[in-house]
This record gives structure tokens, C-alpha cells and sequence, in this order.
């Protein structure tokens, strides 16, 4: 089948898969924006000559997946391989070609080799800023939320296209980090460029197409070995999550079978007019990282564990918006497309599932520091991991994606703001057989002197991460203006001395809490993590 | 002039040299480590050797020692009960993380405790600005009521203080340290601003808390080595190596125990650039490989790459992000979860993978014969014919080769349907392919061009894995060093007396003037020469700099004898410069600023490593006739040669294998290689081809 045996893919896909980091830590190091240096909110990828996808960087965030080969699809529709020449770059943001919303930048280099294109290399990085509203979850209208880039050449042939550079420039705020990062993502598709080119001389291969076809396939087998030890049939879920003006449903419905595993959101309520509609393509990436994640979390990741998954979403519902519906906080809602998948899979499969994680709570912050300079960011901050059998889940972990936090004296010296506090919440993991990890609670203040404009992206305020097989839910999400609740996707202006509070959820607990270990109780309120009232409550604990 | 000896304790064996400074010959000895009290070998290894070489141990000069009781400290949790006071509202920083996941698809996610329970955390009220100015004044009486507590409650032996932004300005830290000390005398205090004082309060805090954690482990550990030694009659100096590559006093480690962590490997890069000195290889590569892990690092222009980030304990396999992060001076050391115990198997996609799992030293390899049942490389290298079934270890331990077989062959290449040699050719080369990576995504990471540098090999299997690492780096140049079964034991008497001293301070460089330049750096040659005995003979300026915005920062050396004028209008030439070696990147229109300070000052460089020579017994024949190897799918006859016994100026050819007590060289077919006069095995790589990985 394979012109590899197991000795020689085991070297080239290793080798293919580091090549991919080099781009992510060459991207990283040359970024000036801290989603990019310090929350890896990013993706790199290498395609072969036909667009087929050889290997993602390890540290890019999973949900960027399934969507770099559709990506570069599009961008090869409107600028066919014949066409392009060497030191071409062409760049995309938009959200249904790209990655659901219009902060993350797609950027594309062909990879020439003497005169042939052997190969692509793509990166995407959330950009500081995109004009229009900001990053705000209440804009109602695409059109709203800033500058929507069409496919287009950034560089033609080794030559920046000023003409764009300009135009961006004129449309963003912190315009030196956003072309920044836009320059440090062309360099990064070099350095993979590069690299790939190096590699095949290395190994006199004439091409990529066999090697990406090899890594598919064994990605894809491997995924449907897997699948095929779940017990088949239909398992169905539902979950009321908060929308804006209201609850929105999100079902799915999942056929495990010879097939492969076949994802139908059918029942999922319509898009709406605010910011957290979510694109098909971001839909199927959350859907396949799931089902990656229950079968093959080991293995690299690429297109073979795209293969054994169909996913189908009703057009028109908040999982398969259209333009010009808004997009810019399509995680808000796509992020439960995995506890979603986890929780109709929990009968089937308890010993692989997770129960609910917390979250994060997101707070995009702009104004100016007392020293002159402006901000715009984002703060993320993680709730509990969720528990799974046999494991307690960690404290603050984030997911499904994975922004880590920015240090607090980092954030204070980069904004001006104070960090007032940073604690864990205890009692807020979901009790259980194995306890759900806790969420934290933070307190910023505006200490520039200025006006700050906030706006938060959380969920899990009405709706608690929940417990799987008699574990108890997580705590709810809060966020307070000077001890004042207010609206979890709502847009404030921050006074000079206002204070935000941001109470992250707690993951779910999983199984019954009375047969959690006695050690572990004990060490949990010795800890402080669990208070002696709520191991009574929740543990029946004696005195 | 006189004797000085250097002691390494290792996992399982602690090695020691005696160098004798009037005639330059070396003396070698190892003897089991004692786990139970590391320092008992150690005295009784001086003990030994002294007796050994007839020499009375009070005209010893000095002692020097590299441990890894730090390391192992941390990993096994065997440090203090120790406490921590902490900014008022950040009592979690060291629950809470980096909250980050070192893996995005891996569920079963574990995180290492901290290394000061949360209850053993108390915040106290202060508040320091990120630039330096107070917002509130430390809560005096709240300190002392806090150390109260957790001396007589927590029944603690160290406190570390970590406050926020104390990078800026330690003076609430350093107050704090002084009314602890008041309320316990006896306590070993630490506070992050002098163990680490860098930006980022959740990495300065961790290693602050493992200093604390390790100091009172330390502090006993030297105190029965100091007693032991001088009971022998020792009256020399006794030095400890430090991550960083220098060595301190003993007082030096007592206060910064977090400095000795890795300090093993550190001996045997520092020692790698020795023989670069001495051979005149300015770049190379330093590759030790032992039975789990491979280490790797870079020298460049003699001077071993620093840097300021190590992980240590990590609780899942070798994966980053998994462990315990710690901001220390240190040489720069990748480390590969390969060596000869490494196991390997079918991995998740049905293909070949080695490591990280290893069978360590107990069961071992199958062909070691003690229960051992999954293959590893060990036993792949046996049967490839690089391992001499007879002479592990020197003879000590007799291979079996059909053992080693059965377990190839059923666990490898039956479920993967491969030959048995292609098999095992499959391990052996995997592990080279790891390493080569490795090596590959570091230096793009630090700009460092390895294609032409050349490398020193050593560790019980780097020397079987060496040649062919080389040729996929396109190293044209391996040396096998002459004594490199104690190649760290020789780098702890290579090293100086060193002390770097950093401090945080951001200034633009536009806006620095010449007298702030030398008045910064003058505070810190203070503070570093503190930790010398004598003037030091060297002083090193760097300076962390970055476009400001910008996350990352790139350490620019200042050139010595320059003026403090002449220094400042330096500064934009010197950072472009080392941007540039570090990112592929144009240059930006961005203000540049300075973000950290530092200086290190060492003390001499002792001269033992250029002249050096090893004690060898003569008139032993440097044949031991021929076996025959595999190389690349190809079974080929082999000349096996006794290394010691090959005469210095001896030149031969591969393929061909040389063995020595520790290890076995092996030398493809078409590389050359040549004895130098100290018995450096020096080998030329074939025209350096990748190749096929193989069969494809």
C-alpha cells in the first residue's frame, strides 16, 4: 500500500511534524502581540503540492485544524498554483474561509522548489485588532466588526503589496503590532518554506504527495480502530447554553458505526444578531477535535482524523451561520460543541470522556497606559479542568482551547491596570468519585488614570459545567463592575478606579461524590480546596 | 602546586579524577553512589584515590563537586517542610500555574504539586507598582505574625517571600526577610528577588519555593561532607559546581541551592568546550548519552549557549509544560528522552517509536538477563554487532544475544512485519533521527548553524550513536574524548569560581546615559564578586534587550575595555546583531530597551585542561580481531580495536568499532579516524549524505 515501511514514516512524519514547530516558535518569537507570544493563539501548517495537509504544529490551537486545508483551498481558487510565483504571500481573514471570525490572519506561501511549487505552508495568528467594533460578542452585523480582507497577495514575488499594508494600517488600532504580527507570520511560512525544501533534498523525495498520502492514511485507520471499540449506535444530547437576549439549544446527534462516527446538529437553535454565531468550518474543526481526543490524542495532528468524521449542521443555525451574520465571539458558542460530544458519549464510553470543563472567561481590555502608550488585549483567564474516571481535573486549566493567562506583572506593566488579586475559588470544582478542578476569581482595577473599555466573552453564568455519572456541576461564572453583577457578553466603559471581578467556573465532578477517597477528601480541605461545609453537603462527611 | 580532585555523583555510579598539577597526569576512579547518603562515596572515593596515588590528603588543594541532590531532591519531593510569604491576593499563583496545557489532545493532563503547600502560604499586605514605586507600605506586624504562625503551626525550616513586581524593587521582600529572621533565627530564608530576579511571578516564585525547599537538604548534605572531609585530614577548599558551568564557595550554595540543579551534565559540556580549546573547535556540539536520557547542547565560539530556563520533575513523560519551571543562570542543555534503556515499540499509528519509556537500569534490556522482556536500544545495538557480548563493561557483564532476539523479534518486528535487523536497524536509527531533531529545532531556535561545527561524544551510548548523528547534521568532525566515562568529573576541575548577579531594570537605550551604564553594572560587580574569593579575573556585561512591546528578549554581551560611552553608543549595533542571529526577521522601527542587567564574575580558569594527560597502561595489542556490524541494512565485517591500546598518531578507517570500558565508538563505513597524543579518538565523517532514512 505504502512505499514506507514502519521505520521510515515513523522518521519523515516526525521529521515533517518538527518542521511545523520550527514555524510556531519562529512565529511566536518574532510576534509582538501577546495572544500570539504569550497565548499561542495561532496555527501553522504544511501542505503538500496538492493541498493536502502533512503536519500542524503541536502547540497550535487544535481548533484551527480541520480549517487550514479548506482555507488554502480557497486562497488556490482565486490564485491558481499555475499563477503564483515564487515569494508570493497571500493572505485571507475571512471568517468563513478561514477560521470563524475575523481576527485570525491566514497567511499562505507557496513553496517552490528550483521552478515547481512542491508545497505550502500556512500560518494564522489572532491579530491585537481588526478595526470596526473590537473584539466585542454584542456587534450585530459582520460589517460592524471590522475589516474583511478577501483573499488577496500581501507580497508579490518578494515584493510587499504597500497598497493593503496601508489600508490595514488605516483601519486598525495598535496598527505596530497588528502589521507586526502580520510580518512575523510571512516570516514564519518562510522559515517553513525553507525548511521543507531542505527537507526533501535531505531525503531525495521528489515530492510530498506520498508521504502526506501515507500520514493520512495511517492517522485515519488509527482513528477508526478506535472508534470501532465503542459500542455502535445513536446517542443523542442537549444543552441550553446563554445566547444574548436569551438561552440558545445546542443538540447533536451521534452515529457511531462502520463508517465512522457521523455528527448531525440537527434540533440546534437559529443564528442570531450578535457576535457568536459560528461558521461551518469552526463547527467541524470542534467536532473533530472531540472525536480526536477520545480515540488518537497521541498521534499528530492532520487530515487523516478529519476523515473518519462527517459533521452536519442545518444551515442557517447558530452551528452553520451565514454571512453577514457577526462571527467575532463564535468560541463563546463552538466551544460547546465538545462538552456537547463528551456528555452523548458518556454512556457509551464513561472511561474516555470528560465531564464539563469551566471554561474560559475572556476580557478583551483597551485604553492607554499612564505612561502614553495604548493597549488593546486580551486577558484570558481559565476555570476548572473537568474531572474524568480515575483523574481529579486540574485547577484553571483552559480549554478546549488553550490560552494561558498572562502573568499578572506582565499584564500590569503592559496596560497600567492593577491586578488586585488572583485566587482560586474554592468549593468550585463539581464534587464527585474525582473532583472537578477549580475555577479562580480576579480582580482588575483601572489604575491608568484613563478610560478603559471592556468587554467580556463568558459563559457558564446560568448554565453550570456539568458533572458526568453522579458527579455534581461546577460553580457558575460571574462578572462584576464594582461588586454590581452584570451582563456576561456585554460591552462597559471602566471608570478610573473601577473595579472588574471575573469568578471562573469550576469543571464537572465525575461519579458519585460518596465514593470519592477518603485520602482525598482529607487532603482537599486541608488544602482548603474543599470547605467542611461542602464536604458535608456534597461528600456526607460525618462531622 | 599540588592536587585537586573532582567529584561527580551520577544515578548510579560517582565518579571521581585526581589531577596532578605538576605533571598533569590524571587518575580516574568510580565506585557505586550510595543513595542513602550520597555524601558517604564521596568521602570515601577521596579516601580511596588519595590512598591510591600515595598522597597525603591534607596536601590536597581543593575539592570540586558537581551533585544532582537538588535535582533528585525535587523530583522524589525529598526537600524541606518549607512556607512562603506572599503578596496579599496572590496566595494561588502557584496552584493557578501557567494555565496552559502541554497537551491538546491528551485528557489525562497532571500537573506537579507545588513544592510549598497552599496552606504553608500566607499573604501579607504590601503592594509594589510594576515600575518600582510603592502603592502600599508592607504590613510589618502582619509579617511577623504570619512567620509566627507558620514556624510554630507549620512547624516550617525555610520560608521563601515572593511579591509581586519585587523585580522592580526588592525592598519589601528584603525587609520581610529580615523581621522572618527576627522571629527564627534559625531559619532559612530566601525571597525571589535575590534567587530570581526576573519578570514573571509565577516562574520567579517556583524557583524561589525550590531554593527554600532545597536549602535546609543542602545545608546538611555539605555540613556531612565538610565533617566527613576534614576528618580525613582535608584542609583544602571545597568547591560545588552550579548549573551555570562555574563553581561557588560552599556558603554560595548554602543560600542558592536552586543553582546546583543539572549541575552534572553542566561539568560535561563545560568540559566539551575544554577539549574545543584544546583542539582548537571553536563550534560544536556537546552529545551525552547515557541509559534514559540523551543531553545536548551548543558551544559557540568556545563559550557553552546559556540560558535561564530549566524544567524540572515533569510528571509526564519528558513533555514540556509538564514540570516545574525554574529561572536560573544555567548552560543551555536539551534534553532527549533516548538511551540505551530507551524501549521500543508500536506506537499509536502502527509505526516504530523508542522512548520515552525506558527499562532504566533495573530490569534493564532484555540482554541483560534480569527479567527485562521489552526490546530497547541496548539490545538493538547488540544485534546490530556494535555491542560486544563479552565485553560490557569491561567484561563485567555478559549480553545475551538470544534473548535479546526473541524480544526484537516479537515485539517489533513481527507486529510492524520487519526483518529482525531491519527491526532493529529501525531503533537505532529512530533514536539517531530523535537526537538529530533535537538538535536541528534547537539550533534554528538560537540561530546557531550546527552544518561544520563539529561534535564531542560521550556517555556510556553516545559514542555508538555519534557518527551517524553527525552525518545527518552535516557535522563533518566527531571526538571521542579520552576519559569519557568521567567526562563531568574532568569539567568540574575545567570550571572556574563564578557568580552572575542579575537585576531587573528597562531604561531605553536612547535614554541611557554612560554614568547610569557603569553605575548599574559597578552595584552588580559588587554583589558577583562577593561570591569570589580574590578579585575576579574576569568580568562578563550582558545585557537582555528587546524592541519594546515585545515579548521576548535577546542577551547582547557587552565587549570588555570598552568605556562607559563608548559601551552606550554600542548598544543599537550590538542588539541588531544579536536579533539578527536569533530571528530571520527584518528589522523593526521600534524603540529598543534594555530589560535586565547582568554580570558575571569568575575567578581563574584553571589550566588543567590543556595539558592534561591520562594515566594509561602501555603494551596491551590495540586489536581484538573482527565481528561483524550492520550498517544500513548491509552486514559488514568489522576490525574491533582495544581504544587505550591504539598508539597515539594510529590512524584507521571504518567500518570498525573501539572499545573501551564504558562504551564502543562506532565507526561507519568510509569515516576516518585518527588518535591524537592525549588518546582523543578524532573521526572524519564520510561525505556527508542524509540519504534515504533506510529502506523507503
Amino acid at each position: 500500500m505504502s512505499k514506507f515501511d514502519a521505520v521510515s514514516l515513523a522518521i519523515l512524519w516526525d521529521r515533517v511534524v518538527s518542521i511545523a514547530n520550527e514555524m510556531v516558535s519562529s512565529l511566536v518569537r518574532t510576534s509582538f502581540s501577546s495572544n500570539v507570544r504569550e497565548a499561542y493563539d495561532l496555527s501553522c501548517v504544511l501542505f503538500d503540492a496538492e493541498g493536502n495537509s502533512l503536519a500542524q504544529g503541536s502547540y497550535s490551537v487544535p481548533t484551527f485544524t480541520g480549517t487550514a486545508a479548506p482555507t488554502l483551498r480557497h486562497m488556490l481558487a482565486k490564485f491558481p498554483p499555475a499563477t503564483l510565483e515564487p515569494g508570493d504571500v497571500v493572505v485571507t481573514n475571512d471568517p468563513w474561509m478561514g477560521t470563524g471570525h475575523l481576527f485570525d490572519i491566514n497567511v499562505m506561501r507557496p513553496v517552490f522548489r528550483e521552478e515547481r511549487i512542491v508545497g505550502y505552508t500556512l500560518s494564522i495568528s489572532h491579530l491585537p485588532d481588526i478595526g470596526g467594533a473590537g473584539f466585542s460578542a454584542t456587534t450585530p452585523e459582520l460589517y460592524g466588526e471590522g475589516l474583511r480582507l478577501p483573499v488577496q497577495k500581501l507580497v508579490r514575488a518578494g515584493r510587499v503589496n504597500e497598497d493593503l499594508l496601508e489600508l490595514i494600517r488605516f483601519n486598525v488600532r495598535a496598527e505596530e503590532q497588528v502589521v507586526g504580527d502580520l510580518m512575523a507570520n510571512v516570516t514564519c511560512t518562510q522559515v517553513g518554506g525553507r525548511k521543507l525544501v531542505e527537507f526533501m533534498d535531505e531525503y531525495g523525495l521528489e515530492e510530498l504527495a506520498p508521504l502526506s498520502g501515507a500520514i493520512r492514511s495511517h492517522t485515519e485507520r488509527a482513528m477508526r480502530t478506535e472508534l470501532a471499540k465503542f459500542p455502535q449506535g445513536r446517542w443523542t444530547n442537549h444543552l441550553d447554553i446563554e445566547g444574548v437576549d436569551g438561552p440558545v439549544t445546542l443538540a447533536c446527534e451521534l452515529r457511531i458505526g462502520d463508517h465512522g462516527a457521523h455528527v448531525d446538529f440537527e434540533g440546534t437553535g437559529p443564528a442570531l444578531r450578535a457576535a457568536i454565531n459560528v461558521p461551518w468550518c469552526y463547527t467541524r474543526a470542534l467536532s473533530v477535535y472531540a472525536l480526536k481526543c477520545l480515540t488518537i490524542p497521541e498521534l499528530p495532528n492532520n487530515e487523516g482524523a478529519v476523515l473518519p468524521v462527517e459533521v452536519r449542521a442545518p444551515e442557517g443555525c447558530i452551528l452553520n451561520a451565514l454571512p453577514p451574520r457577526p462571527t467575532g465571539g463564535r468560541h463563546t458558542v463552538g466551544h460547546f460543541i465538545v462538552p456537547l460530544i463528551f456528555g452523548a458519549l458518556a454512556e457509551a464510553v464513561p472511561e474516555r470522556v470528560q465531564a464539563d470543563v469551566g471554561m474560559m472567561g475572556t476580557l478583551s481590555l483597551s485604553g492607554r497606559h499612564p505612561d502614553g502608550r495604548s493597549f488593546a488585549g486580551l486577558y484570558f483567564l481559565a476555570g476548572g479542568f473537568g474531572a474524568l474516571h480515575g483523574l481529579d481535573g486540574a485547577a484553571t486549566v483552559p480549554a478546549p482551547s488553550n490560552m494561558s493567562s498572562i502573568s499578572s506583572e506582565v499584564w500590569e506593566e503592559m496596560t497600567g491596570m492593577t491586578i488586585v488579586s488572583k485566587r482560586l475559588r474554592p468549593d468550585s470544582g463539581g464534587a464527585g468519585h474525582w473532583r472537578g478542578g477549580l475555577g479562580q476569581e480576579v480582580v482588575l482595577r483601572n489604575d491608568t488614570g484613563g478610560l478603559v473599555t471592556l468587554s467580556c466573552f463568558g459563559q457558564r453564568t446560568q448554565f453550570a459545567p456539568r458533572g458526568f455519572l453522579g458527579g455534581g456541576d461546577g460553580a457558575l461564572r460571574e462578572i462584576l463592575i464594582n461588586g454590581k453583577r452584570v451582563h456576561p457578553k456585554g460591552s462597559y466603559v471602566l471608570q478610573p478606579g473601577d473595579c472588574v471581578t471575573s469568578r471562573e467556573a469550576g469543571g464537572g465532578g465525575f461519579g458519585e461524590p460518596r465514593a470519592r477517597a477518603p485520602e482525598a477528601l482529607r487532603r482537599d480541605l486541608e488544602e482548603g480546596f474543599v470547605s467542611r461545609r461542602a464536604a458535608r453537603r456534597d461528600y456526607g462527611m460525618d462531622k | 602546586m599540588g592536587h585537586r580532585i573532582g567529584v561527580d555523583i551520577g544515578g548510579t555510579f560517582t565518579d571521581f579524577v585526581l589531577y596532578d598539577e605538576d605533571s598533569g597526569v590524571c587518575a580516574l576512579h568510580k565506585r557505586l553512589t550510595t543513595p542513602d547518603d550520597p555524601a558517604r562515596a564521596v568521602i570515601e572515593g577521596v579516601h580511596a584515590l588519595a590512598a591510591q596515588r600515595g598522597i597525603d590528603i591534607a596536601d590536597l588543594d581543593a575539592i570540586v563537586h558537581g551533585t544532582t541532590l537538588v535535582t533528585n531532591g525535587l523530583i522524589e519531593r525529598r526537600g524541606a517542610r518549607a512556607g512562603m510569604l506572599v503578596t496579599a491576593g496572590f496566595r494561588d499563583v502557584a496552584d493557578i500555574g501557567t494555565e496552559r496545557r502541554y497537551d491538546l489532545f491528551d485528557l489525562r493532563l497532571r500537573f506537579p504539586a507545588p513544592l510549598v503547600p497552599r496552606r504553608l502560604r500566607v499573604e501579607v499586605d504590601e503592594r509594589i507598582r510594576h515600575d518600582g514605586s510603592v502603592a502600599k507600605p508592607l504590613d510589618e506586624a502582619g509579617v511577623r505574625r504570619a512567620v509566627e504562625h507558620l514556624v510554630k503551626k507549620g512547624r516550617i525550616e525555610a520560608l521563601a517571600i515572593g511579591f509581586l513586581n519585587s523585580y522592580a524593587n526588592p525592598a519589601h521582600e528584603a525587609r520581610a526577610r529580615q523581621i522572618a529572621l527576627e522571629v527564627d533565627p534559625g531559619l532559612h530564608v530566601c525571597t525571589s528577588a535575590e534567587v530570581s530576579p526576573f519578570m514573571r511571578e509565577y516562574e520567579r516564585w517556583t524557583t524561589t519555593m525550590a531554593n527554600a525547599y532545597a536549602q535546609p537538604l543542602v545545608d546538611r548534605y555539605l555540613s556531612r561532607l565538610e565533617a566527613g572531609l576534614s576528618a580525613l585530614g582535608f584542609r583544602g577548599e571545597f568547591f560545588v559546581m552550579t548549573s551555570s558551568g562555574g563553581t561557588v564557595g560552599t556558603g554560595t550554595a548554602r543560600r542558592f541551592p536552586v543553582r546546583l540543579l543539572e549541575s552534572g551534565p553542566a561539568g560535561g559540556v563545560l568540559m566539551s568546550a575544554e577539549y574545543g580549546r584544546m583542539l582548537k573547535l571553536p563550534d560544536l556540539l556537546s552529545f551525552d548519552m547515557g541509559g534514559t536520557t540523551a543531553k545536548g547542547s551548543v558551544v559557540r565560539a568556545h563559550e557553552p549557549l546559556r540560558c535561564y530556563e530549566l524544567e524540572v520533575a515533569r510528571e509526564h513523560d519528558f513533555k514540556k509544560g509538564s514540570g516545574l519551571p525554574m529561572r536560573i543562570p544555567a548552560l543551555e542543555l536539551i534534553e532527549i528522552g533516548a538511551g540505551g534503556g530507551s524501549i521500543a515499540e508500536v506506537d499509536g499509528r502502527g509505526l516504530l517509536r523508542v522512548g520515552p519509556r525506558s527499562a532504566s537500569a533495573d530490569p534493564g534490556p532484555v540482554c541483560y538477563g534480569r527479567g527485562g522482556e521489552l526490546p530497547t536500544l541496548t539490545d538493538a545495538n547488540l544485534l546490530l554487532g556494535y555491542l560486544n557480548a563479552d565485553f560490557f563493561l569491561g567484561g563485567a557483564m555478559r549480553l545475551d544475544r538470544s534473548r535479546a532476539e526473541v524480544a526484537m523479534r516479537r515485539r517489533v518486528a513481527e507486529p510492524l512485519g520487519l526483518e529482525l535487523v531491519r527491526a532493529a536497524w529501525g531503533v537505532h536509527e529512530i533514536v539517531n533521527e530523535d537526537v538529530a531533531r533535537a538538535f536541528r529545532v534547537h539550533g534554528s531556535e538560537r540561530g546557531f548553524d550546527y552544518r561544520g561545527c563539529s561534535m564531542v561524544a560521550f556517555g556510556g551510548s553516545g559514542p555508538l550513536h555519534a557518527m551517524r548523528i553527525a552525518r545527518k547534521l552535516r557535522i563533518p568532525r566527531v571526538v571521542f574524548p579520552a576519559g569519557a566515562g568521567v567526562m563531568s568529573a574532568f569539567g568540574l576541575l575545567a570550571s572556574p569560581l563564578s557568580f552572575e548577579a542579575v537585576r531587573s531594570g528597562r531604561v531605553f537605550i536612547d535614554e541611557l546615559a554612560p554614568a547610569e551604564l557603569e553605575t548599574r553594572f559597578r552595584a552588580l560587580e559588587a554583589e558577583a564578586a562577593s561570591h569570589l574569593k580574590g578579585p575576579p579575573q574576569r568580568l562578563s556585561r550582558r545585557l537582555d534587550m528587546r524592541y519594546f512591546g515585545q515579548g521576548h528578549e535577546v542577551e547582547v554581551e557587552l565587549p570588555p575595555d570598552l568605556s562607559p560611552r563608548e559601551a552606550v553608543a554600542a548598544l543599537p549595533a550590538l542588539f541588531v546583531e544579536a536579533y539578527g542571529r536569533a530571528y530571520a526577521m527584518s528589522l523593526l522601527d521600534s524603540k529598543v530597551e534594555i530589560v535586565n542587567w547582568k554580570l558575571q564574575a569568575s575567578g581563574p580558569i584553571p589550566e588543567m585542561g590543556r595539558r592534561f594527560t591520562l594515566d594509561v597502561p602501555p603494551g596491551r595489542s590495540a586489536s581484538k580481531g573482527r565481528r561483524m556490524a550492520w550498517f544500513d541494512g548491509e552486514p559488514m565485517d568489522c576490525e574491533v580495536y582495544d581504544r587505550y591500546a591504539l598508539a597515539p598518531g594510529a590512524e584507521l578507517s571504518g567500518p570498525a568499532l573501539i572499545e573501551e570500558r564504558e562504551s564502543t565508538c562506532v565507526i561507519g563505513p568510509g569515516d576516518r579516524v585518527t588518535v591524537d597524543a592525549r588518546h582523543n579518538l578524532i573521526a572524519t565523517a564520510a561525505a556527508a549524505a542524509g540519504g534515504t532514512p533506510g529502506r523507503t
